[in-house]
């Protein structure tokens, strides 16, 4: 008996959650097929993996017994199978069961983590089983590139499993945002852009110089659309992001229409080498999702999940309510729309009055909980449902969830529904397995961000006595218009703004079935074919009557209305022969394959303006129609192939080659052939006799090279023209479509990447890993600026090269542990160091820009400095330092240059997760930090200038500034520094710095210490009587964005950023506020 | 597996063709687009107009500008960043295009004469500015530009109208799609050499000589013959007056007449004023400024002086008998100011005040006096082509040019004042103008800001965009260490002391 019965038999297993952080509490599932040769070579497990009981032929009997893990303790919720059936049962709380079999039966024991038992039933009616943990095993198997499982002591890479306990319990309706701080080298960034908006998901740095460096998204064994609908993820006129106007808004991406109760694993594969078979697209890395296609255990299972959120937003405004609302000292008393964002008015005293509006005289007074007042809490109720069934032939999982989130921005709502189906289904040499989901997403006015007109900024921008309940009132005049109530028309009444709409829906379909057929145990042909399709609908508006808009031409009412119609497809064919088989020592897998993809996407979109009618948003009603229509095809095929040579099961070397042909390149520059080669060793299990402490040691070493056309929009190579759509008396207008400057010599670049790696585990319990990477990118395609007075703003050169140098560790460790009680740490940190090589030019200095602020500062790449470094204007000074002032006004001179403030990605992040287990309950503490980069805050620059930051308080007492710093008295040649003695008024002193755009009084670290996430939980399963209906009940109470610990920035929560793009890292412009969200997950099972 | 891959190949190409877009356009499309996209915005109201002291702001923050003469990079680099990549792009692609092509003269030529009037109004802004290297990313490859010297770009704008004046032919090809003169060849001949003698004369500081060979060349029955010649954009929505959307929509209660020019009207008795200025009697806010308080009545209009900002106004209200500063004087936004307003590149009036002067100095035959009565004249006349009732009755322009028959000793000033005037919402050319002839003597904003220190007392040229800096800077210094230092007080070339 013995190992050939073993050789078909599904193993669970538990795995250590290497890599990741707050593992040992939580575990992954994962089916895989023990390889026959593995088996052989694991006699070190020391497991007799099938337990012989004395038997003789009986009829059916009634079995019961106790299971009990390594500590002898009851073990609940064990699934015991009859092997070769549908029928089982599960262990109860104190980890006995009962099941009625037949003679000769086998019991298929499994739970995570521990090894599986087989036990063929004897002629005892009591069957104790003592479960042993699998951590010496390390049977950690790993959905790799392309959807191959492999064990993990075989990889030559790294890569990290994430349980879906890590975003389903303490859940953030975005919901890898719950996953900052949790996993080694990603970096993943909440934005300030509402619930329905994208999380920036960064591994290893950013990869190249272009705007988007997210990972690839990968849903069974699928690379799905992650298209992000971010603010401005445009940065150049390539990207078809959002259109019409005043639609500065994030609808989310690719992950967004993702359930993520249907996800039964995510592993994420960082670097080069575990990419290389996907090839052009992972050069950012991988993350990897694999949805439910089948229960955990045997028969029928029911699983409900109840999540909610309640968030309420974090104001962390510093302004000052000494002196309110006016300009130039005085406080507005006649009856015009004052600046109505200016707070360099009087001193406040009880009893003072302001007027506003139209002649209404109301107190002068402080209003420092505007936020709040306007501001809604937030709210996220997730439902999901789940049906699944196993065996050991295969099962099914159907489920279906409703999430609606409302965001604190009244009217903002967010809902999703999904449907998964998963299926497996196996013959003896045919496995058949699929998966289909429907996504429904229907976003309700998303929030505007970073611009001045009906966005969050002017939140941030009231005057600090402006009292809200006036400006709601008096919001619109009689006609229904925005009633002005600043000067400044593109400063949107914020109640006025809640009066227009949006509304996205977006439909999506992602399948994939795979059918794999086995000729041979060694050799196998799997084909397998998906699609992601989906369509979005918008349509939104600007309001008639909208102050900062024009007035329409007489008899027409002005605003603007905007339909957008997009559909998206993305079809993959691939297949993959795979042969495997041991020669002695040696076992040798290889693999062939190819993979065929098309991408389609087409958008319709119509903006109307200049209406007949009042109120009546149509496009009919539009007297003034702009219709544009894109549609974008592309297309890459590939082949590829893998070897990979194994030694006695501890020494293995693998490598993997590609070529892909580029639709968007021209013929001669479109194929691109590169390699990989890793390497590792199980040093543990090499010698005989190895320590007792030395539970597990590997070391591994990996080279890759990855090509990719990324950042190559299609149809670059040529100049395309435009014909307007509106005419003038009937003269047709037409013009050169785009600002970028086609570059037909395009070729695709190349990352190179090299990595070493350790991991270890020591005594069974403390596990530390690392690996230290290095990651460069050549000849990327760099959207360099150019002189406007070329004609044209930009263009794309296959010039820039950058590196990512990097430390990345884990550990986990029980400092504490008992019976009843362990403590468990779990930390993981990340140093990454990056650095542009070339520009083009090699000459350290050299620079060019690559995004611009909403207000001030710009983003760029500096040749030999790391990389995204800030820029902007700051204050001229003399050579001790000083500010020199204007000799006649007294006001600030601008800096000679643009200075340098630093870099806008952080250069160290990680996280501490304590956790906590007594008896069932649970407590985890997550700590998480990002440090080492820069930030110019345009909600300060705001602040600074609009007299709300605390900074202005200097010499409104006597009505003037006398700048602290020097004057220049002699001449520009020979200049002669003498203390400035000038008075300037004090709001022209404070808003010189928006004259010359001044950036130095906003730059601030942008490193912050949080403390992100507690989560609090009962296994309420153990206190259940033995009942037939509920098998699990667990409850958790979660809180997320706790507090902050440690910040520079002022005003703003550090996430409270809602750009997306990497070409304006570091260039905030206020975003929606973060909330601080407590609520509670309930899971249910029967 | 030669087979399938060669097919593969070649649906790869197929993928990679735009369907949807076009691959050329007719020239004749990108020259409208140039048309449309040359005029003025609200950048050229805070800086070219408020120069000239006709209409301003008293506000700062974002209409900072020549209302306290500092540098304001918003509004600075608007001329810049309009016409390279829009206007000057459209222009050289077209007219590369149309070389190559080689059978579309009449198209060609006109495209170079819109060429050489935005290149004009360019370097009367900046002074030394890319032109030859310029507008070429795409066909040279040319992505920093050098910069050319501004006496050298004249001299190349008066040859390309030269020669491209001389190449119209009206029975050569159709250029009827043209949105400036609906395809009429003998008004292109005018517009053009219109514009060659303002060119011409924008030399007379500083090579008068050149200046005088190239007037004396002209063929007078070639200039303007009456307002029909008018060079004009009929803005129609969605193409709206650019400068004046300042005056209608968010900035509509932030723009005033100047103090100087509605007293230089109103001491004139100029009928032109009820044309132009209307007042919001009493009004103490923007949403103050209704039609039941307008008054277009010229006696008891109020234009607003230079200097103060929104500080301290009081004195200057209560000096100038207003509640508020929305009390001040407007462009009327119902005519001259209204949004479907023409906007004015070339005038038969500017072109005959042009003419005066260069009679006057000798360098064209002719009486003097009569091309300046000729020209006030047509500048009135061209009331009527504004919006809402603005036509000036002819017995009015006949007493406005009895009262101000050309004096001798005084003839530039007169003319020139009366270029200023002809010139209000024309256009760029009332300040380049103005720097020209020094006429007329406008008193300086006490308010001087960056020019303080200097040895001048108007802003001069506008400073080159920042991102030049950034970008274009070995080009960019080239030009500074010839030119002077990059400030509002530095004069360009032409414009010598």
């Amino acid at each position: 008996m013995n190992l050939k019965l073993l050789d078909k038999v599904f193993v669970l297993s538990r795995y250590a959650m290497y890599g990741m952080f707050l593992q040992c509490v939580c575990y992954t599932l994962v089916f895989s097929e023990v390889r026959e040769d593995q088996n052989k070579g694991k006699e070190t497990s020391g497991e007799p993996a099938v337990i012989e009981a004395s038997y003789k032929i009986m009829q059916d009997i009634t079995i019961t017994g106790k299971i009990t893990d390594e500590n002898a303790q009851g073990l609940p919720g064990v699934s015991i199978l009859v092997k070769g059936t549908t029928s089982g049962t599960i262990s109860n709380i104190d980890g006995s069961y009962s099941l009625d079999v037949s003679e000769g039966a086998v019991l298929v024991v499994t739970y995570v983590g521990y090894q599986t038992k087989e036990i063929i039933v004897g002629n005892v009616s009591v069957i104790d089983v003592a479960m042993a943990l699998d951590v010496k095993a390390l049977q950690e198997v790993v959905i790799t590139a392309l959807g191959i499982e492999k064990d993990k002591k075989t990889l030559g890479y790294a890569t990290s499993n994430v349980s879906s306990d890590e975003f389903t319990t303490n859940r953030t309706p975005k919901f890898m945002n719950a996953l900052q701080g949790k996993v080694a080298g990603v970096n993943i960034t909440q934005l300030g852009s509402g619930p329905q908006g994208s999380t920036k998901i960064r591994i290893r740095g950013n990869a190249s110089l272009g705007k988007n460096n997210q990972p690839l998204i990968v849903v069974n064994g699928i690379p799905i659309d992650n298209s992000n609908f971010g603010v401005n993820n445009g940065g150049s006129d390539d990207a078809i992001g959002a259109t019409g106007p005043n639609n500065n808004m994030d609808t989310g991406d690719g992950l967004s229409s993702i359930n993520p109760d249907d996800i039964e694993s995510m592993s994420v594969l960082k670097g080069g080498p575990a990419a290389a078979l996907y090839g052009y697209r992972a050069r950012n890395g991988v993350i990897m999702i694999t949805t439910k296609n089948r229960t955990k255990g045997s028969g029928v299972r029911v699983e409900y999940n109840l999540n909610y959120t309640n968030g309420s937003v974090i104001d962390r405004r510093d302004y000052q309510y000494e002196y309110g609302q006016g300009e130039n000292g005085q406080r507005p008393t006649t009856p015009f729309p004052t600046s109505g964002v200016w707070s360099f008015g009087e001193k406040i005293e009880p009893g003072m009055t302001q007027v506003l509006f139209d002649n209404l005289t109301v107190p002068y007074e402080a209003q420092e909980n505007q936020l709040k007042e306007f501001y809604d809490n937030a709210s996220n109720v997730t439902n999901t449902i789940a049906v699944s069934t196993g065996g050991e032939n295969g099962g099914m999982n159907l489920s279906i969830s409703d999430m609606t989130s409302k965001g604190v921005l009244p009217g903002n709502e967010y809902n999703r529904k999904t449907a998964n189906f998963g299926f497996t289904q196996k013959t003896k040499k045919l496995t058949v397995s699929g998966n289909i989901t429907y996504s429904y997403e229907n976003i309700k006015n998303p929030p505007n961000i970073g611009e001045q007109d009906f966005s969050a900024v002017v939140m941030y921008t009231l005057a600090n006595t402006m009292p809200l309940d006036v400006l709601r009132d008096n919001a619109f005049d009689e006609f229904g218009n925005e009633q002005a109530w600043s000067r400044f028309r593109n400063r949107t009444n914020p109640y006025f703004a809640l009066s227009r709409f949006n509304n996205v829906v977006r439909d999506r379909i992602i399948g994939v079935v795979t059918a794999k057929y086995d000729f041979t145990d060694w050799l196998s042909l799997q084909g397998r074919i998906g699609q992601d399709y989906w369509s979005r609908d918008q349509d939104f508006n600007v309001p008639n009557g909208t102050q900062s808009k024009g007035a329409a031409p007489a008899g027409f009412v002005n605003g603007n209305y905007v339909t957008d119609i997009r559909r998206f497809r993305e079809l993959n064919a691939d297949f993959l022969l795979a042969f495997n088989k041991t020669f002695g020592n040696i076992g040798v897998y290889a693999t062939f394959g190819g993979n065929h993809m098309y991408q389609r996407l087409d958008v319709n979109t119509e903006q109307g303006s200049n209406f007949y009618q009042r109120d009546l948003y149509t496009i009919g009603n539009a007297s003034q129609v702009t219709p544009n229509y894109i549609l974008q095809e592309r297309m890459v095929n590939s082949l590829y192939g893998s070897a990979e040579i194994s030694y006695k099961g501890f020494l293995y070397l693998n490598g993997t080659i590609r070529n892909d042909w580029f639709s968007t390149l021209s013929p001669d520059q479109r194929s691109i052939l590169y390699p990989s080669v890793t390497g590792s060793w199980v040093w543990s299990q090499t010698f005989e006799s190895m320590p007792d402490w030395m539970t597990f040691g590997k070391l591994r070493l990996g080279w890759s090279k990855v090509g990719s056309d990324d950042d190559i929009s299609p149809y670059n190579q040529s100049l395309f023209y435009r014909v307007e759509p509106q005419n003038l008396n009937g003269y047709p207008i037409g013009q050169i479509d785009g600002g970028t400057i086609p570059n037909k010599s395009l070729r695709p670049l190349n990352t190179v990447e090299t990595e070493i790696g350790l991991e270890t585990m020591f005594f069974d319990n403390l596990v530390f890993e690392f690996s230290i990477y290095k990651r460069t990118a050549e000849n990327q395609i760099l959207t360099r600026e150019v002189s406007n007075a070329s004609g044209y703003s930009n263009t794309r050169v296959n010039v820039a090269e950058s590196s990512n140098k990097g430390l990345e560790f884990a550990i986990g460790i029980s400092p504490f542990r008992s019976t009843n009680f362990e403590w468990r740490i779990d930390a993981n940190a990340t140093f990454n160091k990056s650095e542009v090589i070339s520009l083009g030019t090699d000459v350290e200095g050299e620079s060019i820009t690559v995004g611009n602020s909403f207000f001030h500062g710009e983003l760029r790449q500096v040749v030999g400095r790391p990389m995204a470094q800030l820029y902007g204007w700051g204050y001229l000074r003399d050579p001790d330092g000083n500010i020199i002032h204007d000799a006649n006004s007294g006001r600030p001179l601008r800096s000679a240059e643009q200075i340098e403030f630093g870099t806008a990605i952080p250069t160290s992040w990680g996280g501490i997760t304590n956790s906590f287990t007594y008896k069932g309950i649970m407590l985890s503490v997550l700590i998480d930090f990002k440090l080492g980069h820069k930030i110019i805050s345009g909600t300060h620059v705001n602040a600074y200038r609009h007299g709300f930051d605390k900074a202005t308080l200097p010499g409104r007492d006597q009505g003037y500034v006398i700048g602290e710093g020097v004057k220049n008295i002699g001449t520009d040649e020979n200049p002669e520094y003498v203390p400035n003695d000038v008075q300037t008024p004090v709001q022209t002193y404070y808003e010189t710095i928006r004259g010359f755009r001044g950036s130095e009084q906003s730059v601030f670290d942008a490193g912050s210490w949080q403390l992100r996430q507690i989560t609090l939980g009962y296994d309420f399963t153990r206190l259940i009587p033995d009942n037939k209906y509920i098998k699990g009940v667990k409850l958790s109470l979660v809180a997320n964005n706790v507090a902050i610990l440690a910040t520079d920035i002022p005003h703003i929560h550090p996430d409270q950023n809602g750009i997306m793009s990497d070409l304006q890292s570091g260039l905030e412009a206020t975003g929606i506020p973060v909330t601080r969200d407590i609520g509670f997950n309930l899971n249910l099972q029967f | 597996m030669l087979i399938p891959f060669t097919a593969c190949e070649d649906k790869l190409d197929e993928i990679n063709q735009d369907v949807s877009r076009a691959r050329s356009v007719d020239p004749i499309f990108q020259l409208n687009r140039a048309i449309v996209n040359q005029g003025p915005a609200g950048a050229n109201i805070v800086y070219d107009w408020a120069i000239i002291r006709q209409v301003h702001t008293p506000f700062r923050g974002v209409l900072e500008g020549a209302n306290s003469n500092q540098v304001n990079q918003g509004s600075t680099v608007r001329n810049w960043n309009t016409f390279y990549p829009n206007v000057l792009k459209n222009l050289i692609d077209g007219i590369y295009n149309l070389q190559e092509d080689g059978t579309r003269t009449n198209a060609l030529s006109i495209m170079r004469i819109m060429k050489a009037y935005v290149f004009m109004v360019c370097t009367d802004t900046y002074g030394d500015i890319p032109y030859s290297e310029a507008g070429l990313g795409f066909i040279d490859q040319n992505l920093f530009p050098a910069y050319d010297t501004q006496a050298s770009i004249y001299s190349d704008i008066i040859s390309e109208l030269q020669s491209a004046i001389s190449a119209l032919n009206a029975s050569g090809d159709n250029i009827g799609q043209e949105a400036l003169f609906g395809g009429d060849i003998d008004k292109w001949i005018r517009f053009g050499n219109s514009l060659l003698l303002r060119a011409a004369m924008r030399l007379s500081k500083v090579d008068s000589p050149t200046a005088q060979a190239i007037v004396s060349g002209i063929n007078q029955s070639n200039l303007m013959q009456s307002n029909l010649d008018n060079a004009f954009v009929a803005h129609q929505t969605p193409y709206n007056n650019g400068g004046n959307a300042n005056f209608n929509n968010q900035e509509s209660s932030n723009f005033y007449l100047d103090s100087v020019f509605v007293t230089h009207l109103q001491t004139n008795n100029d009928p032109r004023l009820e044309k132009i200025a209307i007042r919001y009697v009493g009004a103490t806010s923007g949403n103050g400024q209704i039609p039941d308080v307008a008054s277009t009545d010229p006696a008891i209009q109020v234009g607003l002086p230079q200097g103060p900002d929104q500080n301290g106004v009081e004195d200057i209200l209560v000096e100038n008998g207003v509640v508020s500063l929305y009390d001040f004087s407007q462009v009327n936004r119902n005519t001259v100011g209204a949004q479907e307003a023409p906007g004015y590149l070339v005038t038969y009036a500017q072109t005959m005040l042009l003419l005066s002067e260069a009679r006057f100095r000798g360098w064209a035959a002719g009486d003097a006096a009569e091309a300046y009565e000729e020209g006030i004249r047509a500048h009135m006349r061209q009331f009527a082509q504004y919006p809402g009732s603005t036509a000036v009755e002819e017995a009015d322009i006949d007493a406005y040019i009895a009262a101000h028959s050309l004096s001798s000793g005084t003839e530039l000033d007169q003319i020139n004042t009366e270029y200023w005037i002809a010139s209000f919402l024309a256009g760029y050319d009332g300040w380049a103008n103005f720097r020209r002839s020094g006429f007329p003597a406008l008193p300086a904003n006490p308010s001087q800001g960056a020019l303080t220190g200097t040895s001048e007392n108007f802003i001069r040229r506008l400073v080159y965009p920042d991102a030049e800096f950034s970008i274009n800077f070995e080009n960019l210094n080239a030009a500074v260490s010839r030119q002077g230092a990059d400030l509002l007080s530095t004069r360009i070339w032409w414009d010598a002391n």
